[in-house]
């Protein structure tokens, strides 16, 4: 059997080795666009001011030798420009053929760039979402004494904080009231404010660029407010939106992102999607959408790895999920993070933040601000929509742990008696 | 896989799980130079306590760890003996491991001069039992499969 993967990183990754973990023999063949090893695109921010360097282990989701490990053939920097599911094979940019048994799409997301005036221009405009883009920013880092960064999502945030320690001027624009906007409600968001302003980030909310003006490179943007900047860079954050280039004349369905069942597979048999491209089961919201997170690609990417190799297992749905930090403020937040009709408990003390959304007793979503280190607790009660009448009164205390269950079920679950 | 068993009946929240694994992950492995001389690791077992309950925990190594899915740069991963490890060299202290982790047992240490370190029971793979399973002096840990 020949298994081809297009895209090659956490999906991919995990698809590898669990595919492996059940089939040594079948050809893998992975095809990506970028000419590097799988790394972390998290870290692309660090990379662009030199927090990280490419030759540091960290930046690498996997060890130099995976591939060979895993016994599996790259075609790199190659782009695919169509797939051809009756015939199953794909074509490449340069009109090469690659046959497949079963194909595997983890092909991601790429950044959306809102249409306005100037956002074409040849030299400063940045956005960053892959290595390459990275490169472009830091090689242009010695033009650039002002930056506006448009969007306040988790990229532009953390952009604008470490061009800001860098010693750049920055302005961030962002559309909505607060950064962070589905990540954070207003109070958690507040923290992130006041870091990003000692770092001497201008902030600018309720606001958009409609333009940005200059010859070569930017001089300056203009508001939808009518207010000007002046500056000599953009980096446009607003969002990443899955990747259907190839898939839009295919006869798999696409919605926001490629549809994909209970089992990764697309309504085309024997072809799977995972990761940020692929429009997967929410638990929260009881429907499909695409949820670009890396815990996710990565659980999606293993499950459909383990169903190519004729398992049989079942994706139990994901649901939001954030980890992060903007200067000493670290939070987490999960699910539905504000809402007018749900149940809320939050308490906020001594820079400790603490908000859960219950829904029929049943945990919808969270924010820890400070002190986060037993989020992955209420991670497990989202996902197996546990019973919380009985131990939510408790949910406030900035000890809360397993000491607050009921006997009989803490004995079970810790000696891994329950799932 | 052998992980350490919790009985909570047995525990008398003396802590001394807790001062065993420190003692074990310093860099002397000497306990007084583990607490006043060298940096104090943070322990990997938790005392939870609310009279009359008591009981310590630690990582329950899961089959299928969410851990090593969330983990952005590989660096919470499986041993050969089975057992969910970090790599320090690979860890950036994003705590997508604490968001996943089930069991709210990964704990950060923020010490290092760049990167935050993700910090969990390892078993200690330098002993044969855990240090905490030693130091227990009541069989509240066990060393155990599951």
């Amino acid at each position: 059997m020949k298994i081809v993967i297009i895209g090659n990183s956490v999906a991919a990754i995990n698809a590898i080795e669990a595919i492996r973990e059940k089939d040594k023999v079948s050809e893998i063949e992975v095809i990506s666009d970028e000419s590097y090893m799988a790394y972390s695109h998290p870290l692309l921010p660090n990379l662009v001011i030199g927090n990280i360097s490419r030759s540091d282990k960290r930046f690498y989701y996997r060890s130099k030798d995976f591939y060979d490990k895993m016994n599996v053939k790259r075609v790199l920097g190659k782009k695919v420009v169509k797939i051809f599911s009756k015939n199953k094979y794909i074509a490449l940019e340069n009109n090469e053929k690659i046959e497949y048994d079963k194909l595997l799409i983890t092909c991601g997301g790429t950044p959306f760039v809102p249409p306005m005036k100037g956002a074409d221009l040849k030299e400063g405009v940045h956005t960053l979402t892959n290595i390459k883009a990275a490169d472009k920013l830091k090689k242009d880092l010695p033009n650039i004494k002002k930056c506006v960064v448009i969007g306040g999502g988790l990229i532009g945030s953390k952009v604008a904080e470490k061009l800001a320690k860098y010693g750049i001027k920055v302005t961030l624009v962002e559309l909505m009231k607060r950064v962070l906007f589905p990540v954070l409600d207003d109070t958690a968001a507040d923290y992130v404010h006041k870091e990003l302003k000692k770092d001497k980030v201008k902030l600018i909310l309720e606001d958009s660029v409609v333009e940005i003006r200059g010859d070569k490179r930017p001089t300056e943007v203009v508001l939808s407010s009518g207010k000007t900047i002046d500056t000599d860079g953009v980096v446009v954050a607003v969002g990443v939106r899955p990747n259907l280039d190839f898939t839009k004349d295919s006869d798999i369905e696409t919605n926001r992102g490629i549809v994909v069942d209970d089992y990764m597979q697309t309504n085309i048999n024997n072809i799977y999607a995972a990761g940020d491209v692929a429009e997967a089961y929410d638990v929260i919201i009881s429907a499909k959408r695409p949820v670009p997170v890396l815990p996710l690609a990565a659980r999606q990417g293993r499950i459909a790895g383990l169903n190519i190799a004729e398992s049989n297992i079942k994706y139990n749905g994901g649901f939001p999920m954030n980890s992060m930090s903007i200067g000493k403020v670290e939070f987490i937040s999960m699910g539905i993070v504000d809402s007018e009709e749900l149940e809320i408990l939050k308490i906020e003390k001594d820079n400790e933040y603490r908000k859960f959304l219950i829904d029929n007793n049943r945990l919808v979503g969270m924010i820890l601000v400070g002190n986060v280190e037993r989020a992955g607790i209420f991670n497990w009660m989202i996902q197996n929509k546990f019973d919380v009448s009985w131990i939510k009164d408790t949910f406030l205390n900035s000890d809360f742990g397993w000491k607050y269950f009921d006997k009989a079920f803490r004995v079970l679950r810790l000696n891994r008696k329950i799932k | 896989m052998k992980i350490v068993k919790i009985n909570e009946d047995n525990c008398v929240y003396c802590h001394l799980c807790e001062v065993a694994c420190i003692t074990e992950h310093s860099k002397s492995k000497d306990i007084i130079k583990a607490f006043k001389f060298e940096e104090k690791p943070i322990a990997r077992c938790t005392v939870e306590f609310n009279y009359p309950v008591s009981f310590s925990s630690m990582c329950r190594h899961c089959d299928d760890a969410p851990c090593v899915e969330a983990c952005q740069t590989g660096a919470m991963h499986r041993d050969e003996r089975g057992c969910v490890v970090v790599d320090p060299d690979k860890c950036v202290g994003c705590w997508m491991c604490i968001m996943s982790c089930p069991y709210g047992i990964i704990k950060r240490d923020e010490r290092r001069e760049v990167w935050g370190l993700s910090t969990k029971c390892d078993l200690c793979p330098d002993r044969e039992i855990p240090a905490c399973v030693e130091a227990c002096p009541n069989n509240a840990l066990t060393f155990e499969e599951v």
